[in-house]
């Protein structure tokens, strides 16, 4: 076979080359550099993503590690300050020894104003970073600071490296372990999304880039009628005991399967971006298989930080409840419950994205005004038929109220007068009637028609987006 | 590497669903624990062998407990 093109006598491309890694994120034939590469160790171009404009920046891991000083770290600034100018996504891919050593001051100088700029574009425009390689030092804050981190397979962050840390602790560590995709997909929150590869982390940040950048119109009519894939009680065990994965539940709620954020930390809740009825939402739902559901000091903040991105990012929100409560415990209260806990509070109350909520099978106590209630501004609160709300479960409600009488009668009777004082607590005090009664439920729906329901809400509320930024709860 | 499934809270062990030497997927039911009232199953994280079953049916876990190792 003869050889028609001198590029097959080049040595094979380096992986860790920035334009290379800023193709991999844009459309085909879609890149254009802004200004021509030198040695500031960052290179920022436009571009589109599924059609629409973004704009994005890679540090450069060629040179010096991808280390940052004032001129490579202006660039930063520039790429960012144009997607804000262009209401456009912007999307850093971080691969970098942290600050240039050789700069001193001057490139500590330079890492705090990429910081500024990030500040400045929270909230505005979506912000994703994507590490692929180790973001170390200052590098490291580069990426918490934005909405979302997807981390690939060779991805690190860390504050000091492993060999800091022995010298000053003496833990024996790697990179891997310190501050690899397991370390912050499950332990530190840091990390959004962990992929097994750099390409499936463009993806991941292609299909983001995509639901937040351009969002669409909610179009109640597509979901008028369930169609097949979109039964959300089959996910859903019959035994109302029965602990399941709302995951399957999530995926039947959307148009298409959505983007998990935060998937293995915090799983007791779930926090999905994707398509219902045509448009972006973000989807908040308590995860049972996880915890029993119970909401927990983590959770909490992550779902509090997800409902202010959302919120900040003018993205309708859907919350689906099933939760017996906070979680019990002395470790929850030390890691504080409370003050994280407050956050979600605050996230939903402050809230002005269009916002509905559904209770599928219970609501108990505090974490029933926690996710979304009527009292902390919900657009609409429904429920299915057998939905519960109340101040805790109705058998253990019966316990503390009737122990007394409970303990009155011979033993042989007291399990019925429980059942019938269970059934009377039910009416009075649990089930839906009482809510819908005072107001805090707005409706009784069939499961058939959720998806119809919430998609009125969210189209019959008026659009409106949050101005605040979204700091990393 | 092996693979720690550790109890996130305190629950009855109702029914133990695999043995060692099981082969188990990802999202493949273990344990069936009993907690808050409720039946709570405990899933696989990664696909592998079941290389031990720390639990029996009726056992009352902690926190933090170990219930199952698996093994890649």
């Amino acid at each position: 076979m003869t050889t028609t093109s001198a590029s097959t006598d080049q040595p094979a491309a380096d992986h860790r080359d920035p334009e290379l890694r800023l193709r991999g994120l844009f459309d085909a034939g879609t890149l254009r550099l802004a200004g021509a590469r030198d040695n500031s160790g960052v290179l920022w171009a436009r571009g589109e993503v599924d059609g629409a404009p973004a704009v994005a920046f890679a540090t450069d891991a060629t040179t010096m590690g991808g280390a940052m000083g004032m001129d490579g770290c202006l660039d930063v600034v520039d790429a960012i300050d144009t997607a804000v100018r262009e209401h456009v996504p912007v999307i850093g891919l971080w691969h970098s020894g942290g600050a240039r050593l050789a700069e001193g001051v001057l490139a500590l100088d330079g890492v705090g104003r990429v910081f500024a700029a990030m500040v400045r574009a929270s909230g505005r425009v979506p912000q994703i970073s994507v590490v692929l390689g180790p973001a170390a030092g200052g590098a490291a804050y580069g990426p918490a600071l934005t909405d979302i981190v997807i981390m690939s397979k060779a991805g690190r962050i860390f504050v000091t490296g492993p060999e800091v840390v022995r010298s000053v602790t003496g833990e024996q560590v790697d990179m891997e372990r310190l501050g690899g995709p397991e370390p912050h997909g499950r332990r530190s929150g840091v990390v959004h999304i962990t992929t097994k590869d750099d390409a499936s982390a463009l993806e991941q940040a292609r299909a983001l880039t995509a639901l937040l950048g351009r969002q669409g119109r909610l179009s109640p009519a597509d979901v008028a009628d369930q169609t097949e894939g979109h039964d959300l009680t089959k996910a859903m065990p019959a035994e109302a005991s029965r602990a399941y994965d709302v995951k399957p539940v999530i995926k039947a709620l959307l148009d298409a399967p959505g983007v998990e954020l935060h998937g293995k930390w915090a799983p007791n809740v779930v926090t999905t971006l994707g398509r219902f009825a045509g448009r972006t939402v973000g989807v908040i739902a308590n995860n049972p298989l996880r915890l029993g559901g119970c909401l927990d000091a983590a959770s909490a903040e992550k779902a509090a930080r997800f409902v202010r991105m959302c919120d900040s990012l003018g993205v309708p929100l859907i919350v689906l409840v099933d939760v017996p409560g906070y979680l019990p415990g002395v470790g929850q209260e030390w890691e504080g419950v409370v003050r994280r806990g407050a956050k979600l509070l605050h996230a939903f109350a402050e809230a002005v994205v269009p916002r509905v909520t559904l209770v599928t099978r219970k609501a108990y106590g505090g974490a029933y005004i926690a996710m979304n209630s009527r009292s902390l501004g919900a657009t609409a609160v429904y429920a299915w038929p057998n939905a519960e709300i109340a101040v805790m479960g109705a058998s253990a409600a019966v316990n503390i109220l009737h122990r007394k009488k409970l303990a009155a009668v011979p033993p042989e009777e007291r399990e019925e007068l429980r059942a019938t004082l269970i059934e009377q607590q039910v009416q009075t005090a649990g089930g839906v009637g009482r809510a819908l009664e005072i107001g805090v439920v707005d409706d009784v729906i069939e499961p058939e028609k959720t998806r119809l329901r919430i998609a009125e809400a969210l189209a019959n509320a008026p659009a409106a987006r949050g101005e605040h930024g979204n700091i990393p709860l | 590497m092996a693979e720690e499934i550790r109890a996130e809270m305190v629950a009855n062990v109702w029914k133990v669903v695999v043995a060692a030497g099981d082969s188990v997927e990802e999202g493949d039911t273990l344990v069936i624990l009993e907690s808050m009232k409720m039946e709570i199953p405990v899933v696989a994280e990664v696909d592998g062998v079941v290389a031990q079953m720390a639990v029996n049916e009726g056992d009352v876990v902690q926190e933090g407990d170990l219930i199952a190792v698996i093994e890649d």
